[in-house]
């Protein structure tokens, strides 16, 4: 009996069942710099909270478009899919779309978003402002997503996807409170936008091996009020169900991020 | 020799693969010999949640199980899920239009029974909660229901002796986050299948009606099922079924959810499974016996323009017809389900 080669065989089998099995999770666009940790970042976008230009304070009085007074107690909102752009060769990377974040006026460690990016030379920024709509209707999340971070509708299930409260004496409601819920996700009552902001004149955000950009970008609360719908504290001291009204803030709010500037060391 | 050898290469081979599969899978160590296994009733539709999200395991129901019986999800220790689903009445408030909650508090809307809500995709009366898993947050954080912090309840978890072991076993850790026990509670939630009725074992064979029981069913098939559709006992659709608006409490159902006018007065279409047990009955309660509910559709429907279609003449019964509806309606009781040990309060 010729003696047949049935261990070699064998080990093949494994081998190919072994080396096919896993594949790890890298999601399509997410870059992973040769050599680096998985969780090693090239690009940080620095979200600043401000009125106007000025980082906004808790214990500050501001006056809105409509020379209306105002104090702000909370300010959030979730931020993803990040894309990066060069306008002049048609380029745009899309970074980490899974990923979630929620920057928190009142936790600056919220602020600064890390990222891996592929080098490039870019010259836009563009994000979604929210949580897609299929987060919306996905069952029990984590994260940023996590209900413990009250932005998350129980009797209209659905993400806060910005939130300003604070006060006013303009305002009807008891304790003059004003509070402002965005949400709403689908069909007509989407809420999502996402911007794509210009770079200050001539900047870039160059990303080479080795290096890192920082991105800076202000979130400008006097925003909410005025541009391109009129909110006036007097007529409206709230917005907490998903509609029309939610639509114009977010419309109005989607234009209060500016690049400040960009570092690229 | 040589067929044995290829026989061992073989199972070698698979048993490579095998292995191979599960470690793929995350927390390999929790899913084996733990998994526990949804059932679908013969005659149901495939289930619409999603258990890839969700993998059940023993582990994971008793931890859902526990959670739902625990007074500590509520502010002041009182208000357990199941203070106002409670088993014997299939896990609706037993004999009230309204249940009790915080502070001497009562709710705005009937409870429903829970079960087979596998099968459904969204919640409340308004269809306002868009997942099972994310149910449970609307009554523990209502201030007139059970009136907690999900922070709170997650802290008194995380000082417990009992529950990071028990996390720890249903999900590979013991650190306890609202995802997990969310997913823990709806494990629990989605086990609750009722589906042995007596009108399941005719269905089944096993049994048969009696005259005036499958004279009801006839009945029942002609003018109720249209809305009340088999197997479910709901099509699980919003209508408006003609009743008044209640003069205090102003509830405007699906339209407050849609913000459409075409909702207005607009409320889910209740399963009638254990229905002999999940009196009162209406969104608000409104009535308490099956008599009330047949005279509102033969003679109490209120024109609107939102009215189902179905509805606008009312339905007609007569007498003897009532009477065997009445039997057909309490053929859909499951004791086997009201009974099932493994929904009790654990010990």
């Amino acid at each position: 009996m010729k003696k047949q080669p049935i261990l070699p065989v064998l080990f093949a089998i494994m081998l190919i069942v072994f080396a096919a099995g896993c594949s790890k999770e890298f999601s399509s666009s997410g870059y992973k710099a040769p050599g680096k940790a998985d969780d090693s970042f090239n690009l940080r976008i620095n979200f600043t909270p401000v009125f106007d230009t000025v980082k906004l304070s808790f214990d500050s009085t501001y006056t809105n478009f409509w020379k209306e007074p105002f104090s702000v107690s909370a300010f959030k909102f979730y931020v993803c899919k990040f894309d990066l752009i060069n306008t002049d060769s048609g380029t745009v990377y899309h970074i980490n779309p899974e990923k979630y974040f929620l920057i928190d006026a009142a936790d600056s460690t919220s602020w600064a978003v890390k990222l891996a990016s592929k080098p490039f030379r870019y010259n836009r920024i563009s994000f979604l402002i929210g949580v897609d709509s299929i987060r919306n209707v996905s069952g029990a999340q984590t994260g940023a997503l996590d209900p413990t971070k009250a932005m998350f509708w129980t009797w209209n299930s659905g993400y806060i996807m910005a939130k300003l409260e604070g006060n006013s004496p303009l305002s009807s409601i008891a304790n003059n409170k004003i509070e402002y819920h965005i949400g709403g996700f689908a069909g007509p009552e989407n809420v999502l936008r996402k911007p794509t902001l210009l770079f200050p004149f001539g900047q870039f955000s160059e990303i080479v091996a080795d290096k890192k950009s920082i991105i800076s970008i202000n979130a400008n609360v006097g925003a909410w009020f005025y541009n391109p719908h009129q909110i006036k504290i007097k007529e409206t001291p709230s917005c907490t169900t998903p509609g029309l009204m939610a639509k114009d803030i977010s419309e109005n709010y989607s234009k209060m991020f500016t690049v400040t500037a960009i570092v690229n060391n | 020799m040589r067929k044995k050898l290829f026989t061992i290469a073989g199972f070698i081979a698979v048993t490579a693969t095998v292995v191979q599969m599960n470690s793929c899978k995350k927390n390999d160590s929790v899913q084996q010999n733990n998994s526990l296994t949804f059932s679908v009733p013969a005659g149901f539709p495939k289930p619409q949640y999603n258990f890839d999200n969700n993998p059940l395991t023993k582990d994971g129901f008793e931890l859902g199980r526990k959670l739902f019986y625990d007074g500590r999800l509520s502010k002041d220790g009182n208000f357990p899920c199941s203070s106002c689903h409670q088993q014997f009445a299939a896990f609706a408030t037993f004999d009230h239009d309204f249940s009790h909650g915080f502070n001497n508090q009562f709710t705005t809307r009937n409870a429903p029974g829970l079960f087979n809500l596998a099968w459904q995709t969204a919640f409340q009366w308004d269809g306002g909660v868009n997942n099972l898993e994310v149910q449970p947050l609307a009554p523990i954080t209502a201030p007139n229901e059970m009136a907690e912090d999900i922070n709170n309840v997650l802290g008194k978890l995380k000082a417990d002796n009992i529950y990071p072991g028990m996390f720890k076993a249903a999900f590979g850790n013991d650190e306890i986050t609202s995802q997990k026990m969310l997913k823990a509670l709806a494990q629990f939630m989605v086990m609750l299948v009722s589906a042995d009725s007596k009108y399941d074992k005719v269905k089944k064979g096993q049994t048969s009606f009696t005259v005036a029981e499958a004279s009801g069913y006839a009945s029942f098939q002609a003018k109720c099922a249209s809305c009340h559709a088999e197997p479910l006992f709901t099509d699980l659709s919003y209508r408006n079924n003609g009743l008044t608006l209640h003069p205090t409490l102003k509830d405007y159902g699906r339209m407050r959810i849609t913000d459409k006018s075409e909702d207005s007065l607009k409320f889910k279409v209740p399963s009638l499974r254990n229905v002999a047990l999940t009196f009162s009955y209406m969104h608000d309660g409104r009535f308490y016996t099956f008599d009330q509910v047949l005279n509102h559709y033969a003679t109490g429907i209120v024109q609107s323009p939102t009215l189902d279609p179905s509805l606008k003449n009312g339905i007609t019964f007569s007498i003897e017809e009532r009477t065997n509806i009445k039997a057909f309606l309490r053929t859909l009781t499951d004791s086997t389900f009201t009974n099932d040990k493994r929904f009790a309060q654990p010990q």
